[in-house]
C-alpha cells in the first residue's frame, strides 16, 4: 500500500530508461577537432579569400564533438564566412567544396543558420540552400536529417 | 522583401520532401500499437534532426521527422496587433475542425502558429508530393487571406466610424 | 518493356509480395491482415485464396520454393507457415515465437529447413520445425541488438544470416541449429560458431552517424553484404577484402529495398519510385550504372497555356495540377525481389510499391561495363 512508505517519488521514476537493451549513443571515436582556427579564418577573408576561408571552416568543423560551446563557436566562424561571400562567388565555391566532399556539411550549416535569423541573414542563406540543393539533390538534405552529428 | 518569398518556398518544398519518408512502424515500447514517434520520442534512434527554414526573424518553418510521422509548425508573419488577433482566431477556427482537416494537430508547437502531424498512414493514402505541395499552398494562402481579413476590418471600421460621425 | 499488375479493385499499398518457384502464383498483402494468393491466368490474376489468420497488419511474406510452404510475420506478434492441402487452400501451422514486440520481417534459408523472423523486440527468431509436437519452435539472437531488427537475408551455406536495424548497424550472425543440421565449412567470415555469435558488424557509416537500415542482401557467393540506409546511401562490404565498406552517396531520395543482381551489381528502390542499378567498378568505386525505369516527362495534355493563364487570372495563383508523377510507380516503392534468373545473373525483377502496383523489369546487365567489355581489342 502507498502509505507503506513515507514517500511516494518512487512512482515517478522511469523504469525504462534503466533497460540495458535500450539504444546507447555510440561512445565512438570523440573528434579531438577543435574546430576551425578563428584567426586563420578571419586572415583569409580579410584578404579577400573566402572560398578557402569556407573550406577551411568546413574542414574542420566540429562534428563529432560533444561540447556544444566548441560547436556554437564555429557555427558563428562559419556563418560569418557564409555571409561574407556574394553571390557571384558562390558557384565557384559550391564547385570547390564538392570536390572536397564537403556539400552535406555546408547544408547542415545552411539549415544551423536559419535558426539565428538575423537581418539580411536568411535571404542569403536561402541562396545558399538554392545553390547547395541543385549541386547535392534531396539527399544531401536527406543527409542533415538523418546524421546524428549534429553542426 | 518580397524576392526572398520563391526561394523560401522552395527550400520549405525539398525540406519537406526529404522529410516525408515515412514508413509503417509498430512501436517497440508497447505491443501491438502504433504511435507516432516524433510526438512520443520514446526511444532517441528513431527520432531524426529537426530543422528550420526561415524567411526572416518572424516567418520560419520548423520541421521535426521521424521513422514514422512528421511534425510541420508554421510561425506566420504578423506584422502589427491587428494582425496578430486575426492570425490567432483564423488558425483557432481551424484547429478546433482538425478531425476534418486530418493532417492539422489540435495545439501548435511552442513559439509557431499552426502545426501540421502527418504520418505514415497519410503517406499511403494521400500523394506524398501533393502533401507537400498543400502545405506550400497553405502557407502562401494564409498571407492572403490575413491580409484581405485585415482590408475587411479596416473597412468595417472606416465604415462604422463615418456612420457615427455623421450625426455630429 | 515494363508489366504493371494490380491486383483487386482497391488501390490499397502492396506491403509485401512472394513468388512461388514457376512465378504462376503471387502472395501478396493488400496493407492489411489478410494475404491474398493470386494465380496467373494469360496476362491477367486471378484470386486463388485469401489467408486471414493474423490480426493486425502483416509485415512480411516468404515463398520457399522447393517446399511450397509460405511464411507469414505480423504486428500481432505472430508467424505462421503455410501449406497447400490437397484442395489447393492453404493451412496454417503454429510457429512459438516467443516475441513480445511485432514481427518485422521474415526470410526462408536457402535449404528452407529454418527461417528468420526479426522483431520490434531487439531480437531474431530462428524457427525449425520440430516433428515430436508437430509445431515450430525458435532459438533467439538478442546481443547486441538494441533497436528494431529490420530486415534479414540468408548466406547460401544455410547458417550464416545478416541482419539490419534501426540502431544503424548491420550484423553478420551464425545461426546454426544443431539439432537439424551438420556444421558449415569456414567462410570468409569466420569459422563455425554457436548460434548468436557475432561474425561481424558494420556501422551504417564510418565517418557520420545515423542513417537506419532499411534492406541487406548477401551476395550470390555471400562474400558481400549489401545495404540501403536511410541517408540515401547504398553500401558494399567485402569479407575477402578484410570487411572493407564501399560506399556511394545518392543524391536521391532513400532507397527502402536493394537485391544482388550479379556479383557485382544490385538493384535499389525506395521514396524516389524509380528503381536504379548501382554497381562496382574496376577501382573499388560504387557507382549508377542505370536506371530500370525509361519512362519520358510525360506531356500533360490537359494543361495549355492558355488553362494556366485563365488559373492565374481566376485564382490568382499558378495551378500545379500535376498529380501524377512522371514514372511508372506513382509512390515509394517498398519490396524489390528476383522474378527471372537468380542473384548471379537475374533478367527480370519486380517490384510492389504504396501505390498499389506491381511492376516486373527487365534488368539490362552490363552497364558501363558491359559497354567497355565490347570495346576490347
Amino acid at each position: 500500500m502507498a502509505k507503506n512508505t513515507s514517500s511516494n517519488a518512487f512512482r515517478k521514476i522511469d523504469v525504462d530508461q534503466y533497460n540495458e537493451d535500450n539504444f546507447r549513443e555510440d561512445d565512438g571515436v570523440e573528434s579531438a577537432a577543435a574546430g576551425p582556427d578563428e584567426s586563420e579564418i578571419t586572415t583569409l577573408l580579410t584578404q579577400g579569400k573566402s572560398v578557402e576561408a569556407l573550406l577551411s571552416a568546413l574542414q574542420n568543423a566540429p562534428l563529432r564533438c560533444k561540447n556544444q560551446n566548441v560547436k556554437d563557436h564555429a557555427l558563428n566562424i562559419t556563418l560569418r564566412v557564409l555571409l561574407s561571400i556574394k553571390s557571384t562567388q558562390m558557384d565557384q565555391a559550391i564547385d570547390t567544396l564538392d570536390q572536397n566532399d564537403l556539400i552535406d556539411v555546408l547544408m547542415k550549416y545552411i539549415y544551423r543558420g536559419f535558426e539565428i535569423p538575423s537581418e539580411g541573414s536568411s535571404g542569403h542563406l536561402l541562396q545558399w540552400h538554392e545553390k547547395a540543393f541543385a549541386k547535392g539533390g534531396v539527399g544531401c538534405i536527406v543527409r542533415v536529417l538523418s546524421d546524428t552529428n549534429r553542426a | 522583401m518580397a524576392a526572398t518569398l520563391k526561394p523560401y518556398l522552395t527550400a520549405v518544398r525539398h525540406s519537406l520532401t526529404a522529410a516525408m519518408c515515412l514508413q509503417d512502424f509498430p512501436s517497440q515500447v508497447v505491443e501491438r500499437h502504433n504511435k507516432p514517434e516524433v510526438e512520443i520520442c520514446s526511444s532517441k534512434e528513431l527520432v531524426l534532426t529537426p530543422v528550420v527554414v526561415s524567411r526572416n526573424e518572424r516567418e520560419k518553418v520548423l520541421i521535426e521527422p521521424s521513422i514514422n510521422s512528421v511534425r510541420v509548425s508554421i510561425a506566420v508573419k504578423q506584422a502589427d496587433e491587428i494582425e496578430r488577433i486575426l492570425c490567432h482566431k483564423f488558425t483557432r477556427f481551424m484547429m478546433r475542425r482538425a478531425e476534418s482537416f486530418v493532417i492539422l494537430r489540435r495545439k501548435p508547437i511552442e513559439g509557431y502558429d499552426i502545426s501540421f502531424l502527418i504520418t505514415n498512414f497519410h503517406t499511403e493514402q494521400m500523394y506524398k508530393h501533393k502533401l507537400v505541395d498543400f502545405v506550400i499552398s497553405f502557407m502562401e494562402e494564409i498571407d492572403k487571406e490575413i491580409s484581405e481579413m485585415k482590408l475587411a476590418v479596416n473597412a468595417r471600421a472606416r465604415t462604422c466610424a463615418e456612420e457615427f460621425l455623421k450625426r455630429f | 518493356m515494363a508489366e504493371t499488375y494490380t491486383f483487386g479493385t482497391s488501390l490499397a499499398s502492396i506491403t509485401c509480395h512472394a513468388w512461388n518457384k514457376d512465378r504462376t502464383q503471387i502472395a501478396l498483402s493488400p496493407n492489411n491482415h489478410e494475404i491474398h494468393i493470386y494465380s496467373r491466368e494469360g496476362s491477367d490474376w486471378k484470386l486463388a485464396d485469401v489467408l486471414n489468420q493474423h490480426d493486425l497488419r502483416v509485415m512480411g511474406i516468404d515463398w520457399a520454393k522447393n517446399t511450397n510452404r509460405i511464411v507469414s510475420c505480423a504486428a500481432d506478434r505472430n508467424a505462421y507457415v503455410w501449406t497447400q492441402g490437397d484442395d489447393g487452400k492453404w493451412k496454417p501451422a503454429l510457429v512459438l515465437l516467443r516475441i513480445n514486440r511485432a514481427a518485422t520481417c521474415v526470410k526462408w534459408s536457402p535449404a528452407e529447413n529454418k527461417f528468420a523472423v526479426g522483431s520490434g523486440a531487439r531480437l531474431i527468431s530462428v524457427c525449425y520445425f520440430e516433428s515430436e509436437n508437430d509445431w515450430w519452435v525458435s532459438k533467439h539472437i538478442k546481443k547486441p541488438i538494441r533497436s528494431t531488427v529490420t530486415s534479414l537475408d540468408w548466406h547460401p551455406n544455410n547458417v550464416l544470416l545478416l541482419a539490419g536495424s534501426t540502431d544503424y548497424k548491420v550484423r553478420v550472425f551464425s545461426a546454426f541449429i544443431k539439432d537439424i543440421e551438420e556444421p558449415p565449412t569456414p567462410t570468409p567470415w569466420g569459422n563455425r560458431k554457436p548460434l548468436g555469435q557475432l561474425m561481424a558488424e558494420f556501422r551504417n557509416s564510418q565517418t557520420s552517424g545515423g542513417g537506419w537500415i532499411n534492406s541487406v542482401s548477401f551476395s550470390s557467393d555471400g562474400n558481400k553484404v549489401c545495404w540501403v540506409g536511410h541517408d540515401s546511401c547504398v553500401s558494399i562490404a567485402d569479407a575477402t577484402n578484410g570487411n572493407t565498406v564501399i560506399r556511394c552517396r545518392t543524391g536521391y531520395l532513400p532507397f527502402l529495398s536493394c537485391e544482388w543482381v550479379s556479383p557485382t551489381s544490385v538493384v535499389v528502390a525506395g521514396y524516389s519510385c524509380v528503381p536504379l542499378l548501382y554497381s562496382l567498378t574496376a577501382d573499388g568505386k560504387l557507382v549508377l550504372s542505370g536506371k530500370l525505369d525509361k519512362s519520358q516527362k510525360k506531356e500533360s495534355s490537359g494543361i495549355t497555356a492558355m488553362r494556366i493563364f485563365q488559373s492565374m487570372d481566376r485564382n490568382m495563383r499558378t495551378e500545379n495540377t500535376d498529380t501524377v508523377v512522371d514514372s511508372i510507380h506513382q509512390n515509394a516503392i517498398t519490396s524489390v525481389r528476383l522474378y527471372a534468373g537468380d542473384k548471379a545473373s537475374a533478367t527480370k525483377v519486380s517490384t510492389s510499391g504504396v501505390d498499389g502496383q506491381l511492376v516486373i523489369w527487365n534488368v539490362e546487365q552490363g552497364g558501363i561495363n558491359g559497354g567497355m567489355r565490347n570495346l576490347q581489342i
